[in-house]
């Protein structure tokens, strides 16, 4: 057994393929096939043991001539460098935390507000966090700039406490300020320690902050106006992504990323309106269809729901709006709108789509047609369905609840032919949420009602059912 | 190395703003206070279905309402300038409402308005001032809010703002109760 472990440790170090290797953490090794699954786990920590003491005889075999000096030095860079990267994407991990967890205590250790020290030392301690914050940005550049652990704690840190000293003077003075100011200022100052101390999670904390911004500015406010700031900062954030995108596509930061920034624009996109809702909905379609067609062509080997978050929120997006307006009153309202001069929704909406055809006919030239899925071109039977619905309020409510059936059913016969259970289900679970959306439609009888859903729940069944006997059969 | 120099030259200039604006914040309210000039407002009770919102006391102005004949073009969230003036016990009343900032040796805060209703022909406009939260000590806040209602409600004692004026810029210095800082109260009611 011995031996079979060090032949699978040479040869995972000498070959560069392997016919059959498992496992990310600790050792690979190849597998057998009679080797029953549930001796894996066993057979990991055995081969674990095998590989340390592969390593205290490595010189024996070097002075034995069995392998040479530049392959040992290989071998102990392997093992080595596997448990360096777990090590320190745990410090990365806690660093953060750590980081965030004493900028908060200490702020809220001087928000006490001690009515024992005067206006001026309340002030001069409300500055202290932030030089101490500053103080290990300068130490991290000159000394441990290579280290991503410091490089993450100290941007965490001192976003913290700029923030903390903008807001505790405003305290010190009674001013009530205004939020969206406050949190622009803060969100500005912290952008450019993204670059300076390359680090991803000062750039999700932006990301939220100038969320929250355009909220603020363009939702919530007494005088809500357009929050075009945030777009801004979204954009001076792009090289950073891209950097990561170039640089290590399977990090945690950058799928964290992937997600923060395609939900901040889904909730932010709104904020582009201007009281003329109705054409937003194009403007939404056409961003989850530009979603879609990012996710593709910038994850194309990725196809988990978190792996590839923009085709997830692109067709979750989707499906979410095509349900919302199967019902009338949205056609109801369309059908009324007057308009007497060009609204800006429309521009946007006409923006949006452009750049979203233009995408798409860039993947159709440097893909094939074949690879256009059926939710990256739904904003563009939507802009037909949506010019209809001037005239009538019918024959869009028809569309719609076709195009929902259709999708539905698209999914699940893919899901089947994919032998893919999430997908089947998704796919079942959207002709569901089609049905309970028209169960509440007064208009149709209770007797069609409950077929549907005998139908449907019966589908959920015999769809499952097929798909588990079809993988037992192929196991066989 | 050159490249680590230029990286710490731009560290240490976004360092700098980082610390400009908070600084900039302290010397703007300093020259208020040092310069300005100190006006008193009559405070009334906040409504006492207002839940506490923190470690600062809730201010609601006697004197905030504005009122104008027929139609007006105010409307809530606007920023506006209150042009000040002193009633015969001293305490601050408005004195008209403008959209543009009134010239220097005007006595003007500048405020928002809070929401504008119609009675009998007349606009009346509600004035918010932006110095309605009186920051105290975390465990001293609610207590003293307590007293701020319980002496505002009183009609025996007189509760005002010290705030104190200067460019339309305000600072609200103190909450006093019959010429009694409300932070002194506390300490004694301790």
């Amino acid at each position: 057994m011995i031996e079979f472990g060090l032949n699978l440790i040479i040869n995972r170090v000498t070959q560069s393929n392997p016919v059959n290797y498992f496992g990310s953490k600790g050792v690979n090794f190849v597998v057998l096939p009679e080797f029953p699954k549930d001796y894996l786990s066993s057979c990991k920590s055995f081969l674990s043991k095998v590989a340390k003491s592969f390593l205290r005889v490595l010189p024996e075999l070097i002075g034995a001539d069995i392998i040479t000096t530049e392959k040992a030095e290989e071998i102990k860079r392997y093992f080595g460098d596997k448990k360096d990267r777990s090590q320190s994407r745990l410090i990365v991990i806690f660093s953060i935390l750590g980081a965030l967890l004493i900028g908060l205590g200490i702020i809220l250790i001087i928000a006490h507000n001690w009515d024992e020290l005067s206006r001026s030392t309340k002030a001069a301690f409300a500055f202290l966090p932030l030089v101490i914050g500053q103080s290990i940005g300068v130490y991290v550049l000159l000394k441990k700039a290579d280290s991503t652990g410091w490089r993450e704690a100290a941007a965490a840190f001192l976003f913290c406490t700029v923030g903390a000293s903008i807001s505790l003077i405003s305290q010190i003075y009674n001013i009530p300020g205004n939020l969206s100011t406050f949190l622009l200022t803060w969100m500005v100052l912290c952008l450019p320690t993204v670059y300076l101390l390359r680090s991803a999670i000062a750039s999700m904390l932006i990301i939220a902050g100038i969320t929250y911004y355009a909220c603020e500015t363009s939702y919530w406010a007494r005088n809500d106006r357009p929050s075009w700031e945030y777009w801004v900062v979204v954009a001076l954030l792009i090289p950073h992504y891209y950097s990561l995108y170039r640089k290590n596509l399977k990090s945690n930061f950058f799928i964290l990323l992937s997600w923060l920034i395609p939900l901040s624009i889904t909730i932010c996109l709104g904020t582009l309106s201007d009281h003329k809702e109705e054409f937003m909905f194009i403007a939404y379609f056409s961003w989850f269809g530009l979603s879609c067609i990012s996710g593709d062509l910038l994850f194309s080997e990725r196809k988990g729901i978190i792996g590839n978050a923009y085709t997830t929120i692109g067709s979750i997006g989707t499906v979410a709006l095509l349900l919302a307006l199967s019902f009338e009153w949205f056609w109801n309202d369309l059908s009324k709108l007057e308009m007497s001069v060009l609204p800006s929704d429309l521009m946007v909406a006409a923006l949006i789509s452009l750049a979203t055809i233009g995408l798409l006919m860039w993947k159709i030239k440097y893909k094939t047609m074949k690879s256009v899925q059926f939710t990256e071109i739904i904003f563009l039977i939507f802009i037909v369905i949506f010019a209809i619905g001037f005239s009538s309020s019918v024959i869009p409510i028809l569309a719609i609840n076709m195009l929902v059936l259709i999708l539905g059913l698209r999914i699940i016969w893919e899901g089947a032919r994919k032998n893919h259970l999430g997908m089947l289900n998704y796919g079942l679970l959207i002709v569901t949420a089609l049905i309970v959306c028209r169960f509440f439609d007064a208009d149709i009888s209770f007797i069609a009602r409950g077929v549907m859903f005998v139908l449907v729940g019966a589908g959920f069944f015999a769809g499952n059912f097929l798909l588990l006997k079809k993988r037992r059969s192929h196991e066989k | 190395m050159k490249n680590k120099s230029v990286l710490l030259g731009l560290f240490i200039l976004v360092a700098v703003a980082q610390i400009y604006v908070p600084a900039s914040m302290i010397m703007e309210r300093e020259d208020v206070l040092k310069k300005g000039k100190l006006w008193k407002f009559k405070t009334r009770p906040i409504d006492p279905n207002d839940p506490m919102r923190g470690k600062y006391i809730t201010l609601a102005y006697e004197n905030n309402v504005y009122k104008i004949p027929g139609d007006s073009t105010f409307f809530s969230g606007q920023e506006v300038f209150v042009v000040l003036k002193e009633d015969e016990n001293g305490y601050s009343t408005i004195d008209k409402v403008e959209i543009d900032r009134p010239p220097a040796d005007a006595e003007y805060v500048k405020a928002e308005i809070w929401y504008v209703n119609y009675y009998e022909d007349t606009a009346r406009i509600s004035i918010r001032y932006p110095f309605d939260r009186f920051y105290m000590e975390e465990y001293k806040a609610p207590e003293a809010e307590r007293l701020y209602n319980e002496f505002s409600r009183d009609s025996t004692t007189v509760t005002y703002a010290v705030v104190k004026i200067k460019d339309g810029e305000a600072v609200l210095e103190d909450v006093v109760v019959d010429g009694v800082s409300i932070a002194e109260i506390i300490l004694k009611e301790e």
